[in-house]
């Protein structure tokens, strides 16, 4: 496995960016109303995730300290909004539902804090590792919280993106009476704020 | 070159690099996307138009107002009017039966008003309402009109109705207008 | 007027940045355990909103949309907010040192914030004028300030009552928002 699986097994529990690091907040409540919009901005961010973790690693020794932000934002930016138009052009209904989420990628502290604090100081293989590693983590965070949420507040499931629309079933009473709460920002709040309180009673994060 | 010298001036180069790389990266996305674009906006009022006219054949498009057609007959006109409602622009689209009577009205995504409250005047409960009303009886109910506002959304109702209800009198006035010159 | 108006409160209260829009949630839940430091946050970024609104604007306007490179807004968005707080931030501190002290700190911070790009990304998408722009701004400085403030004082309280210990700091944090975002729904049919 080495030092290759570590790095990449370190993003999902231990440092998962979303319910441990606490990053990348924002869009993980904004886009978590459906499982569709959640695999779409996590197409978007291992996209913009791993081209700037292997960008900057690959020019980390020729960068001098004091242009290190500067650059990296620039570089992020760029890679933020090639996906933004390519989203535009080929998942219109996607890049209607992210809405702002998508552009304010480039703000995410998920990818600015990885380029900062791994892909400046490893080397490029290990920099896609942990890329890799931490997009697995807000995905699977995501997922989580999406599930709960769209069933919860609409009652069913079911995964419209990228062409594919699947219903996977619906539950007879919830999609009469749906708990619309979730589906709204309180309802977020209270998901997840009840998880990480889950997470932290099982002993997988320290406490503050 | 001195040494020092280079090593004053390279994070000036190395920027430069870095912003043109992107620059022409950005540059060269945006030749490639921008035809699927515009074809995805010119796609999705398509779709609006085949909705409130279903038996329309094709359309064109002239002096901002939509001809529909349905098998060479005119079956009537579509326009875009923007309101100012809550959260901001609302781009509706009107579609006129005739010179008096609009066929239908669909909000054009994205819904900026408020989640629940405002965003409503996209459901059908709303636009059903402009179904088959006249140019003039297009107003709210409390200003006289026909048309009931939606329970604590008085403004961004008031703002479809305000934008339909003067878009359709002066798209109308234009076609009379083109009538007449011939 | 009355559309200034509708801009200021949809942005401060009806469609408030933290509790229904999901915008600068991270500074919400990390500097939100004193009132000083709250409030100090929210002036700080209110100030650079409206500033960056300004800015933004004038951009969109008088370059990207002449020259026809809309395509690179992003960029130049955050190019111009961070270049902005680095100007601010020197500014404050060689003109007022109380001041910076005060809530200069945060500057750095704000570059990231969504909340800040996040209001200018709004002012485009929804075409506002300039004076709407900074208009949005204000109202969405001052209701993400409101909201820290109370949440701020809420979490003074709370550090001195018996919580479960895993659900001590952000967890509780998360809660408290529910409610806070519940109440800030009866703002929906205020106008």
């Amino acid at each position: 496995m080495g030092k290759f699986g570590k790095e990449f097994a370190k993003g999902l529990i231990l440092s998962n960016p979303v319910f441990i690091l606490a990053l990348g907040l924002c869009p993980t409540l904004a886009v978590s109303t459906s499982i569709g919009n959640a695999l779409g901005m996590t197409l978007a961010v291992v996209i913009v995730l791993l081209g700037s973790n292997i960008i900057i690693s690959a020019i980390r020794n020729i960068v001098p300290n004091m242009m290190r932000i500067p650059i990296f934002i620039v570089i992020i930016a760029t890679l933020v909004t090639v996906v933004d138009l390519i989203f535009q052009a080929n998942f219109p209904d996607l890049h209607q539902s992210l809405g702002i989420f998508l552009p304010l990628v480039v703000v995410n502290c998920i990818i600015l804090g990885r380029a900062e604090a791994f892909a400046s100081k490893n080397p490029i293989v290990y920099s896609i590792a942990d890329a890799l590693g931490i997009t697995v983590g807000f995905m699977l965070a995501l997922l989580m919280i999406s599930f709960l949420r769209q069933i919860l507040g609409t009652g069913s499931l079911s995964l419209s993106v990228f062409g594919i629309d699947i219903n996977f079933f619906t539950l007879p009473i919830l999609r009469e009476h749906p708990m619309v709460i979730f589906i709204l920002p309180p309802g977020a709040f209270l998901l997840i704020g009840l998880l990480l309180g889950l997470f932290r009673r099982m002993g997988v994060m320290k406490s503050e | 070159m001195k040494a020092d010298t280079l090593k004053r001036i390279f994070p000036v180069i190395l920027i430069t690099v870095v912003v043109f790389a992107c620059v022409a990266l950005l540059n060269w996305t945006d030749s490639i996307t921008r035809g699927k674009i515009e074809y995805q906006k010119e796609q999705q009022v398509q779709s609006m138009l085949a909705e409130m006219f279903p038996n329309m054949s094709q359309y064109t498009f002239e002096d901002d107002i939509y001809t529909i057609y349905s098998n060479g007959d005119r079956v009537g006109y579509a326009f875009i009017a923007a309101g100012k409602g809550y959260g901001g622009d609302i781009d509706i689209l009107v579609g006129l039966e005739d010179e008096a009577t609009i066929k239908g009205i669909t909000i054009i995504p994205p819904i900026t008003e408020t989640p629940g409250l405002g965003s409503r005047i996209a459901e059908s409960s709303f636009t059903d309402m402009f179904r088959g009303l006249n140019i003039a009886d297009v107003a709210l109910s409390r200003d006289g009109g026909q048309i009931d506002a939606i329970t604590g959304s008085t403004i961004s109702s008031r703002a479809v109705v305000d934008a339909v209800r003067t878009e359709a009198m002066e798209k109308v006035k234009l076609l009379k207008d083109s009538e007449e010159g011939g | 007027m009355n559309e200034l108006i509708a801009i200021f409160i949809g942005m401060a209260l009806i469609n408030n940045f933290i509790l229904v829009r999901y915008l600068g949630l991270c500074p919400f839940f990390g500097v939100s355990k004193k009132v000083g430091n709250a409030v100090s946050m929210g002036i700080a970024v209110t100030f650079v909103m409206s500033i960056a609104s300004l800015a933004t604007w004038l951009i969109h306007h008088y370059i990207l949309l002449p020259f026809d490179i809309e395509y690179m807004y992003i960029i130049i968005y955050i190019l111009v907010i961070a270049s902005l707080v680095q100007i601010i931030e020197l500014f404050i501190k060689r003109t007022n040192l109380a001041l910076y002290n005060a809530f200069g700190i945060y500057l750095p911070l704000i570059t990231t914030n969504c909340a800040v790009l996040g209001v200018t990304f709004i002012n485009m998408v929804e075409n506002y004028s300039l004076l709407g722009s900074i208009v949005s701004a204000l109202g969405a400085g001052l209701g993400f300030t409101l909201v820290l403030f109370i949440m701020s004082n809420i979490r003074e309280r709370l550090e001195l009552a018996d919580s479960p210990k895993s659900m001590k700091g952000l967890p509780i944090a998360f809660l408290i928002a529910v409610l806070l975002g519940l109440a800030f729904f009866g703002f929906g049919g205020m106008i």
